[in-house]
C-alpha cells in the first residue's frame, strides 16, 4: 500500500485529517576488533491518522495496513480529538487549504547487493585497518542504514510519496598510549542506498589514513587551556552550532514555549557575515542530505532564511504554529515512525559560505584553537549550548600546533555569532546526524569554517 | 496469527531451517498519551504496536531481525532474513542463547489507563502552574500510559511472560519574564498509580522554583577547582555513563575499560554503594527478563566503593571469560548517606549545585567536560546565586572516588532512586 493510492480513503477524512502509511527499514552491522558484535536488520511499518477538531488533535496508529485498520485508526484519532475538544472547546478556525503533490524516490537504480556482499565490504575495511595499523588498541567499523518510505494524504487533497534512504559507515580507531585510550572517528556516506554511495572498500583508504594521522597526533595531545579563546569552528561544528544552538530556538513551537529568539525578530543577532538557512531540499544548486519536498502535514516545503546578514528573519512552522503566528507554514512538520505525530523539525540547516580562506583564518590567530569534529551537542531556549569536541588543534602564532584531548565548547549562540569575524568560502555537510526532540529524525547540518570567540573546557 | 501461534510458528520455522539455537521475543505495546505544548493540552495519542524479534545461531554464526508484523508472509520473510544474516555472519564461539530456566510469568502495574485521571492531572497541574509559577512555560510535555505484554522463548526451553503497565510523566519547561528566558529544565518520572497531584511532588516543586529563580541567573566568572553537588537527575545520567564506559560489554571486550582488572578492588569512595535493582518493588519501571533471556536479578555493582560486578551480558562474559552480570543494568539505586542536603551545602567552601549536566559524552578514559545547567553557585556554605555559562570538567572515576558526602534525601524517579552527592576537586570555569 506504500506506493498505492491513498485517495481511496478520502471519504473517511471528514475533519481536517492526515493519513500516513510508512515503512522504516534499517540495517546495522558492527565489527569491534574484527568481532562481529552486531548483524541485524529490522523493519517497522504501519498506518496512522491525525485529526484536528476545534484546535485539539487526536492521533492513532496501527501496525496492520489494511482497509479495516485504516478505517479504525481514522475513527480512533477522531475519538481522541473529540475527547480533548469536548473538554477544551477552543473553537479555533480551520487551516488554509492547499493541495500540493509530489513523488520523490531516492532509492538506487542499481541491483541491490546481497547481505554477504555488504558484509564482505565491511570485513575488507576491517582487514585493511588490521593489516596497515597494527599498533591500534581498538578498531570499530559500523554500518547503519535507514530507508524511510512514506505515503501521505490529507483531507485537503495534498499527496506525497517519498523514499529517502541514508547509509553511513563509521570508522573509529583507538590508540592507547600509557593505558589511556584515545579515539578518532569519521563518518562516510549520506543520502542514498549502499550501492550508490560505496564502490570499493579501497575508496575509504584515504579517509582511514586521515583518521589515523589525526589519531597519532591526538595520542600526544594536550588538554586545552580552559577559558574564552579565539577559535575556528570547522564545517561540522559550524553546522551543529547552526542546528542545535540557533535552529532549535527558531522552531516556532520553541518560540511559543519562551525561546529567547522570540524577542529578536528584525534585530541584529549575529555578525553581518552570518546568513543561516534551513533548506528544504536544495542548497546552492545541490541536493541536501535530507531532501523534503512536501512535509508530513502535506505542506510544500520552503527554505526558511532564519538569519540574513546577521538579522533574525523567520521561524520554522507547521500548520498549527503558522496559524498562531499568522504566517505561512514552511513544511517543517516531520514524523520519524508511522506511529509518531509530525513535529516541527529542521531539515538541512546551514550557515552560508563567506569570502575568507581557511589558511588566512588560521594565520590570523595568535593563541587559540582549530576545532574540527563534534561528538554530541545540546542547546536550549536561551541559545546557550554545549558541544563535545573530539578533534582539534592548538593555534599558536598563526600556525597549527599540538592536537588537543577531548573537550567541550559552550556559550550563548547569539553572543558567539556576534563575535564571528571571518567565514570561509567553502562549505560541507554532515550527513549522518539525527536530532532528538521527543522523536528522532535524520537531519542535515552544514556550513563553512567560522572564526569566533568561544568558551572552551579543559584543565 | 495470535501470540502463542506466532511464537510456536517462528520456533518451528527456525528449527526446520536448521538453526542450532533459536530465540523468539514477541512484544505487544499499547500506549495512551496526552501531550502538552506551550501550556496547552494539545494532542491525545493512542498507538498499538507489535514487535517480533527473531535470532538464530547455526555453526557459531548468528543473525537477528525484527519486524512489527505477525501475519504469515511477514513472518516467513523475517525467518528468511535471519538465515541470510546467519550465512553472512562470522563464526564466534561466544554466540549463545540463555540456558533452560524455570518458566515464569511476571506482572506489574495496572492493565488499563485512566484517561480521565490523566487529563485531570495535567489540567490541574496547568491551573496550578498558572497560579503559583506564572513565569513557567511548559514545553512538549507528556503523560502516557504504556501497557506491554511480552513473551521470551528459546530453543533451550526458556519461556518467560511479562505483563507491565506504567505511567510515564515527562515535564519539560523553562521560565520567561519579559525578555528574560531560562534554560530548559525538566523531570522524568515513572509511576504505577496516578494517586498524587503533580504539584504535590516536592522534587517537581523544587525544580519549578529553581527555574523561576534562574530568570536572574548570572554568568559564572573565572576558573577554579571546587566541589560539586550532583543532583539526582544528573547523578543517574553519570551512573549510566560510568557503567557504560567501564563496566559494559564494549569497554571490556575491546579492553579500553580502566576498571578491566579491578573486580573486588576499591575503585570509588567508601561512601558509595550502587545497586541495579530491576526486579525490586522499589523500582516501579524495571524489568524481569534481560535482553539475552535470563531472569533478571538485583545486583550490587559498587559496595562501599568496591567493584562487585561488571555489566557483561552472556556474549560479553563468553568473550572475556568474566562472569555474566545477573542484571542488564539500569534501575540504579544509590544508598542514602548520613547528611541532610542542607548540611552538604553548608560544608562546602566553593563550588556548584549541578541540577542538570549537559555534556559531551566522556572519552573512554572518563574525562568529561560539560555545562552545569540550572545550577547554583555555592560559597562559604551558602547557595549564592543561579549561574549560566558554567562549565565543569574532570574525570568520572575521580568524581566517584572523591565523594565528600551523600545526602539522606533521595528522589524516586521510578526508573532509579538517587540522592545528592558531593564530589571534590572538579574544575569549574566560567566566562
Amino acid at each position: 500500500m506504500l506506493k498505492a493510492e491513498l485517495r481511496q480513503y478520502a471519504d473517511l477524512l471528514s475533519d481536517y485529517t492526515e493519513l500516513r502509511v510508512q515503512k522504516n527499514t534499517s540495517k546495522r552491522i558492527a565489527l569491534i576488533k574484527g568481532n562481529l558484535a552486531q548483524n541485524d536488520q529490522s523493519s517497522s511499518s504501519g498506518v496512522s491518522a491525525r485529526v484536528r477538531k476545534g484546535g485539539s488533535w487526536g492521533f492513532a496508529s496501527h501496525t496492520e495496513i489494511t482497509d479495516g485498520s485504516v478505517k479504525k485508526v481514522v475513527e480512533s484519532a477522531r475519538d481522541n480529538a473529540e475527547f480533548l475538544d469536548s473538554r477544551l472547546k477552543r473553537g479555533r478556525s480551520a487551516f488554509e487549504s492547499t493541495a500540493p503533490e509530489s513523488a520523490d524516490d531516492f532509492s538506487s537504480d542499481k541491483p541491490r547487493l546481497s547481505q554477504k556482499q555488504v558484509m564482505d565490504f565491511i570485513t575488507d575495511i576491517d582487514a585493511h585497518i588490521a593489516k596497515n595499523y597494527p599498533d591500534l588498541a581498538d578498531r570499530r567499523i559500523s554500518l547503519r542504514s535507514l530507508d524511510m518510505e512514506k505515503s501521505v494524504l490529507n483531507s485537503d487533497g495534498a499527496r506525497r510519496y517519498s523514499m529517502v534512504p541514508r547509509t553511513n559507515i563509521r570508522v573509529s580507531l583507538t590508540l592507547s598510549p600509557a593505558g589511556e585510550p584515545v579515539e578518532v572517528s569519521e563518518n562516510f556516506g549520506g543520502l542514498g542506498q549502499f550501492e550508490d554511495l560505496f564502490g570499493e572498500p579501497g575508496d575509504l583508504s584515504e579517509g582511514i589514513e586521515r583518521i589515523y594521522e589525526h589519531l597519532q597526533k591526538k595520542a600526544e595531545g594536550v588538554h586545552p587551556d580552559a577559558g574564552v579563546k579565539d577559535c575556528i569552528l570547522d564545517a561540522d561544528l559550524a553546522g551543529i552550532l547552526a542546528h542545535e544552538a540557533i535552529g532549535h530556538t527558531t522552531e516556532a513551537d520553541m518560540v511559543l514555549g519562551g525561546s529567547v529568539a522570540g524577542n529578536y525578530v528584525g534585530k541584529q543577532v549575529a555578525s553581518e557575515l552570518i546568513t543561516l538557512v534551513d533548506f528544504a531540499n536544495t542548497c546552492l544548486g545541490e541536493l541536501c542530505p535530507v531532501p523534503i519536498f512536501i512535509d508530513d502535514e502535506g505542506t510544500k516545503a520552503e527554505d526558511v532564511v532564519i538569519i540574513e546578514d546577521g538579522i533574525l528573519q523567520k521561524f520554522m512552522h507547521n500548520k498549527d504554529s503558522a496559524q498562531r503566528f499568522e504566517a505561512a507554514p514552511t513544511g517543517n512538520a516531520r514524523a520519524y515512525q508511522y506511529s509518531d505525530e509530525p513535529l516541527i523539525r529542521m531539515r538541512n540547516t546551514a550557515i552560508l559560505p563567506g569570502e575568507s580562506k581557511l589558511e588566512d583564518m588560521i594565520s590570523s590567530i595568535e593563541d587559540g584553537y582549530y576545532l574540527m569534529k563534534p561528538s554530541n551537542g545540546q542547546a536550549d531556549t536561551t541559545s546557550e549550548f554545549m558541544f563535545g569536541v573530539v578533534l582539534g588543534y592548538e593555534i599558536k602564532n598563526g600556525k597549527l600546533g599540538r592536537a588537543i584531548k577531548d573537550t567541550t565548547i559552550s556559550g550563548v549562540a547569539f553572543d558567539v555569532l556576534k563575535t564571528v569575524s571571518m567565514v570561509s568560502d567553502d562549505m560541507s555537510w554532515s550527513n549522518g546526524g539525527f536530532c532528538g526532540k521527543k522523536q528522532m529524525i535524520p537531519v542535515g547540518m552544514g556550513g563553512p569554517a567560522v572564526k569566533c570567540r568561544i568558551n572552551i573546557g579543559g584543565r | 496469527m495470535r501470540d502463542r501461534d506466532v511464537i510456536q510458528y517462528c520456533m518451528d520455522s527456525l528449527g526446520e531451517r536448521g538453526a542450532d539455537k533459536s530465540q523468539v521475543v514477541w512484544k505487544e505495546t499499547e500506549k495512551h498519551e496526552i501531550n502538552v505544548d506551550n501550556d496547552e493540552i494539545s494532542l491525545f495519542r493512542t498507538t498499538y504496536d507489535t514487535q517480533l524479534d527473531l535470532t538464530a545461531i547455526e555453526g557459531n554464526k548468528k543473525g537477528s531481525t525484527s519486524v512489527n508484523k505477525t501475519e504469515k508472509p511477514a513472518v516467513d520473510d523475517a525467518v528468511e532474513r535471519v538465515f541470510q544474516l546467519v550465512q553472512t555472519s562470522s563464526e564466534d564461539e561466544a554466540y549463545d542463547i540463555a540456558p533452560k530456566q524455570k518458566p515464569q510469568s511476571f506482572s506489574t502495574g495496572p492493565a488499563q489507563p485512566d484517561p480521565d485521571r490523566m487529563y485531570g492531572l495535567l489540567d490541574d497541574f496547568l491551573t496550578g502552574l498558572d497560579k503559583t509559577y506564572p513565569e513557567i512555560r511548559l514545553i512538549q510535555s507528556v503523560l502516557d500510559f504504556e501497557r506491554t505484554t511480552e513473551r521470551f522463548v528459546n530453543s533451550n526451553g526458556v519461556d518467560f511472560s511479562t505483563e507491565k503497565g506504567v505511567y510515564h510523566i515527562f515535564l519539560w519547561f523553562a521560565s520567561k519574564d519579559g525578555e528574560k528566558t531560562t534554560s530548559f529544565n525538566g523531570i522524568q518520572l515513572s509511576r504505577t498509580e496516578l494517586d498524587q497531584d503533580l504539584m504535590e511532588l516536592d522534587f517537581l516543586n523544587d525544580s519549578l522554583r529553581e527555574s523561576v529563580e534562574h530568570l536572574d541567573a548570572r554568568p559564572l566568572e573565572g576558573k577554579f577547582t571546587g566541589d560539586v553537588i550532583i543532583a539526582p537527575q544528573s547523578l543517574v545520567q553519570l551512573v549510566h555513563i560510568y557503567t557504560s564506559l567501564f563496566l559494559g560489554n564494549q569497554a571490556l571486550i575491546s579492553g579500553t575499560s580502566r576498571l578491566q582488572d579491578k573486580l573486588n578492588e576499591k575503585v570509588a569512595s567508601c561512601r558509595l554503594t550502587v545497586h541495579s535493582k530491576p526486579t525490586s518493588e522499589q523500582i516501579c519501571d524495571g524489568y524481569f527478563v534481560t535482553p539475552d533471556g535470563f531472569a533478571a536479578r538485583d545486583v550490587t555493582l559498587l559496595e562501599d566503593g568496591v567493584l562487585r560486578s561488571f555489566l557483561l551480558d552472556q556474549y560479553g562474559a563468553n568473550k572475556t571469560g568474566k562472569e555474566r552480570a545477573k542484571t542488564a543494568g539500569g534501575a540504579y539505586v544509590i544508598d542514602a548517606g548520613n547528611q541532610p542536603l542542607d548540611e552538604l551545602i553548608g560544608s562546602m567552601d566553593r563550588g556548584l549545585l549541578v541540577n542538570r549536566y549537559s555534556g559531551g559524552y566522556p572519552s573512554s578514559n572518563g574525562d568529561f567536560s560539560g555545562v552545569a545547567k540550572n545550577s547554583f553557585y555555592i560559597e562559604d556554605g551558602e547557595l549564592k546565586y543561579p549561574v549560566t555559562e558554567a562549565m565543569v570538567s574532570g574525570n568520572l572515576i575521580d568524581v566517584f572516588r572523591e565523594i565528600g558526602g551523600i545526602s539522606q534525601e533521595r528522589v524516586d524517579l521510578g526508573t532509579a532512586i538517587m540522592p545528592w552527592i558531593c564530589s571534590k576537586g572538579v574544575t569549574i570555569s566560567g566566562k
